[in-house]
């Protein structure tokens, strides 16, 4: 079958039509001219009507011609090669799909092996002249010669890193960009229809697909833990479940090693479990559920923080505050103490905000720097902005600020900015707001996320806690500033605040600032991985256009069929060029008959 | 000598007389000349292919022939002219006197194109003003019943008239030329062709090369001389070739 490299340029036949468009458009009604010798012409048409007819014809057709052999020419046909058993030599590199999806048990197999052997098949094809790279789901491409790469694949193993297969195959193409031989891409996966993602192919393109239909699977899409932290009596969790099927599954959920709590799932739906109290500090979290052909989503974890409520001191007279403080302790988010305070400098843990008389700052500023904090309010600044996102605070207007400025070398705890500024910043057991908690200063007291700030500042940030987050494996994880180290069991790395971090497996890592852990990542399977329905033939062809879906056990077979295939460009070009010729030969003929 | 069918009143009794032998006396004709010009003023004359610069064939065939028969006046050769278009328009019988150009300049000076073509009406009058052998000047255009005029042409020949055939062409007659693409139409006929005259060129002046050698084989055949005269040929240059010895002894 022809298949072309760039069949969009086939939308260049159409300009096949232009001669004949030319032809058709030149056919209008000619002017009367008056001529006595009109029985001469009728003499020459008579004699000559045919053989002119008969040119003008073959030339419309050369040069109709000539434009379908230049266009089809420009799209790249080929056509396999029978009865080729080698080929020249060329570049192929191998997308391995091990995605946690690859750890699906089918009769038996785990169907990375059955792509592992596809990947070996077409390994086997190869000479020592052909370039061979490999892609797995750690998106490092890995170049080697057939031995190298079989080495690979006998230690490839179902990553918990997904990946992404368009991703992949322009990963592929810029690989292949930088080799001068004939290239092809070949994608051994169950081509997921989730992950499946737009991309420019610029190399023949052989997907291998499993030939089976993929079982119906059921996972844990999400664990939400609610709002942190616990308080010591317990909470409640929300378990979302994903799958394929709209079955009902019974979920466990343990909090540490406490005993399971049990609940019934539905596909698509979630179940609420709570979860009795247990002593101050960070608790693993895990949800489970009966076992399937996919074994890697059918747990996940999260982390709890249970810890005594805030108690907290506010000022009476800062309206919002007492307000936003009076409903939380209504929810019993706090209670009234004086752990905590807000609004002023006080001997204990401190939220600061800048006084309202700008005649205040300096002996504000004196006093922090009698308490040794790092940081003070410098000019103000009047220039509307906006919050920057992150995990603490969504993007809200500030119309008001004081520049926060850092004593010293370092910049340390920063927890928000504006317009990368310091806004929000801790320094010891200290807190400084650089707008005061008003509608003059900020948006922030009158949009909805100002509860949910002011439980996160109250019960976590004034105690030094900074981050909950969640990630899937490989993904970059912001840190906040204050972090030195990232510990996972046994296993600990030392960071840098304010820089990136990478998990590279599934499970719970805690964030230590010094001695003190301040948060934690919970590091789970993308969920979209649960979703084994496979995209069509129709769909793939779509997203990369001239793609060839083959089944996975005769993928190997199809490597290199981009080299074993025939160009029909040389001949297609050879035949555009004996076509100009002919058109000009024809040409000079009408054109020495019309002289 | 005499041969078996000559007349015997023209034999030289005298010379029978001195040796016994039969001779034929033979007279040259010294009388002048009597010449009939026979001018097509169809349609198709009144045509030029570029009118600022070339005349119509009629306009040009008008000024030959006021030539043409000055040059024979004055060699005191009866001159006479017939006009035709469809039909004959006009005849002045031939006169010798040089007085006659003047009727001859005023009838051509009247003559204004008409509508079809037939020659052989105008040739077969040509018998009636020639009784004696004489010099007929036929100028056409030549666009007509090509068999039926070369007819009466042989005819003419047969009676013993020296023939003359001055085809008058406009140049653009001779190369195809026009727009992109045109309706040629025939002023006479109405007959139209629609081409792109660039495509047609070459055949068509293939064509009208061979129209022009049959014209001229035919002519030559029966001892007929025939002249391609283009208007844009100068008069004299017509005449010197038209009246040469050798062109009308053809």
């Amino acid at each position: 079958m022809i298949s072309f490299l760039h069949p969009w340029v086939l939308l260049g036949l159409s300009t096949a039509a232009i001669p004949l468009l030319v032809h058709l458009l030149a056919r209008r009604e000619p002017p009367t001219v008056i001529f006595p010798a009109v029985r001469y012409l009728v003499t020459t048409t008579e004699q000559h009507q045919r053989r002119l007819k008969l040119q003008h014809w073959l030339l419309l057709l050369v040069r109709t011609l000539l434009l379908l052999a230049l266009v089809l020419a420009a799209a790249g046909p080929t056509i396999p090669r029978s009865g080729v058993t080698g080929h020249s030599p060329g570049a192929l590199v191998l997308v391995v799909d091990n995605s946690p999806s690859s750890g699906l048990v089918v009769d038996g197999i785990v169907r990375l092996t059955a792509l592992r052997e596809a990947a070996r098949q077409a390994l086997a094809r190869a000479t020592p002249d052909d370039r061979l790279w490999l892609i797995t789901a750690d998106g490092i491409p890995r170049r080697g010669d057939r031995r190298t790469l079989e080495g690979e694949l006998a230690s490839l193993a179902p990553s918990p890193r997904r990946l992404d297969l368009g991703g992949a195959i322009g990963l592929a193409g810029e690989v292949l960009a930088a080799e001068r031989r004939p290239g092809e891409i070949m994608v051994l996966s169950d081509l997921q229809a989730s992950a499946v993602s737009p991309a420019e192919v610029t190399a023949p393109l052989v997907l291998g697909r499993p030939d089976d239909p993929p079982p119906r699977n059921v996972g844990i899409g999400r664990l939400e833990t609610g709002t942190q932290p616990w308080p010591s009596d317990g909470g409640r969790i929300t378990i979302l479940a994903v799958g394929d099927s709209g079955i009902t599954v019974p979920v466990d959920a343990r909090l540490g090693a406490r005993p399971a709590r049990q609940a019934l799932v539905r596909v698509g739906g979630g179940a609420t479990i709570t979860l009795s109290g247990a002593p101050s500090g960070w608790w693993p979290l895990s949800a489970t559920l009966p076992p399937d052909e996919l074994r890697v989503d059918d747990g996940r974890v999260g982390v709890v923080r249970i810890a005594p409520l805030a108690r907290v001191d506010w000022e009476a007279g800062e309206r919002f505050i007492t307000a936003a403080a009076e409903v939380l302790e209504a929810n019993h988010r706090l209670v009234r103490g004086t752990d905590v305070t807000i609004g002023r400098l006080a001997p204990g843990l401190s939220i600061v905000l800048p006084p309202a008389d700008p005649a205040a700052v300096g002996a504000q500023n004196r006093a922090l720097a009698a308490r040794g904090i790092g940081w003070s309010y410098g000019e103000i600044d009047i220039e509307p902005g906006a919050t920057d996102s992150g995990a603490i605070i969504r993007p809200v207007r500030v119309m008001r600020r004081y520049r926060l400025q850092a004593r010293g070398s370092g910049r340390t705890g920063v927890l928000a900015t504006v317009k990368r500024q310091p806004w929000l910043v801790r320094s010891g057991d200290v807190l400084l707001l650089g707008s005061r908690l008003d509608p003059e200063w900020t948006d922030l007291p009158v949009s909805a996320g100002f509860m949910p700030f002011m439980d996160v500042l109250l019960n976590r940030l004034a105690r030094g806690e900074l981050a909950l987050i969640d990630a899937a494996p490989g993904d970059p994880v912001a840190l906040p500033d204050l972090v030195t180290a990232v510990r996972q069991n046994d296993r600990e790395w030392r960071v840098e605040g304010g820089g990136s971090f990478r998990p590279a497996d599934l499970g719970i890592y805690y964030l230590l600032a010094g001695a003190d852990t301040v948060g934690a990542i919970a590091v789970n399977v993308d969920s979209r991985e649960s979703l084994l329905a496979r995209a069509t033939d129709a769909q793939l062809r779509k997203l990369w256009p001239g793609a060839r879906v083959v089944d996975l056990g005769q993928a190997g077979a199809a490597a290199f069929s981009s080299a074993a295939r025939g160009d029909l460009r040389g001949p297609l070009l050879w035949m555009a060029l004996l076509l100009g010729l002919a058109e000009l030969a024809l040409a000079s003929l009408v054109r020495r008959q019309r002289s | 000598m005499y041969q078996p069918g000559d007349e015997l009143r023209y034999v030289d009794w005298k010379i029978v007389g001195r040796n016994d032998r039969l001779y034929v006396k033979q007279f040259e004709e010294e009388t002048n000349l009597r010449a009939m010009v026979v001018c097509d003023a169809s349609r198709s004359m009144a045509w030029t292919g570029a009118p600022d610069t070339v005349l119509p064939k009629l306009a040009y065939a008008q000024r030959l022939i006021a030539a043409l028969s000055l040059v024979l006046l004055r060699q005191r050769d009866a001159t006479g002219l017939i006009t035709f278009d469809d039909d004959v328009r006009s005849v002045l019988p031939p006169r010798a006197r040089l007085s006659h150009w003047r009727q001859l300049i005023g009838t051509l000076a009247a003559l204004e194109a008409g509508r079809g073509t037939a020659a052989e009406p105008a040739l077969q009058r040509v018998v009636g003003q020639l009784r004696r052998r004489g010099l007929v000047v036929f100028v056409s255009d030549l666009l007509l019943d090509r068999p039926i005029t070369m007819k009466a042409l042989r005819f003419l020949r047969h009676r013993g008239h020296q023939v003359l055939v001055l085809h008058v062409m406009d140049p653009a007659e001779v190369t195809l030329a026009g727009p992109a693409e045109a309706r040629f139409e025939d002023p006479e006929t109405r007959a139209a062709v629609v081409l792109r005259p660039r495509d047609w060129a070459g055949a068509y002046r293939d064509v009208v090369r061979s129209v022009v050698g049959e014209w001229r084989l035919g002519c030559r055949r029966h001892g007929i001389a025939y002249h391609r005269v283009t208007t844009d040929t100068p008069y004299g240059m017509v005449l010197r070739e038209a009246l040469a010895p050798s062109s009308r002894a053809v």
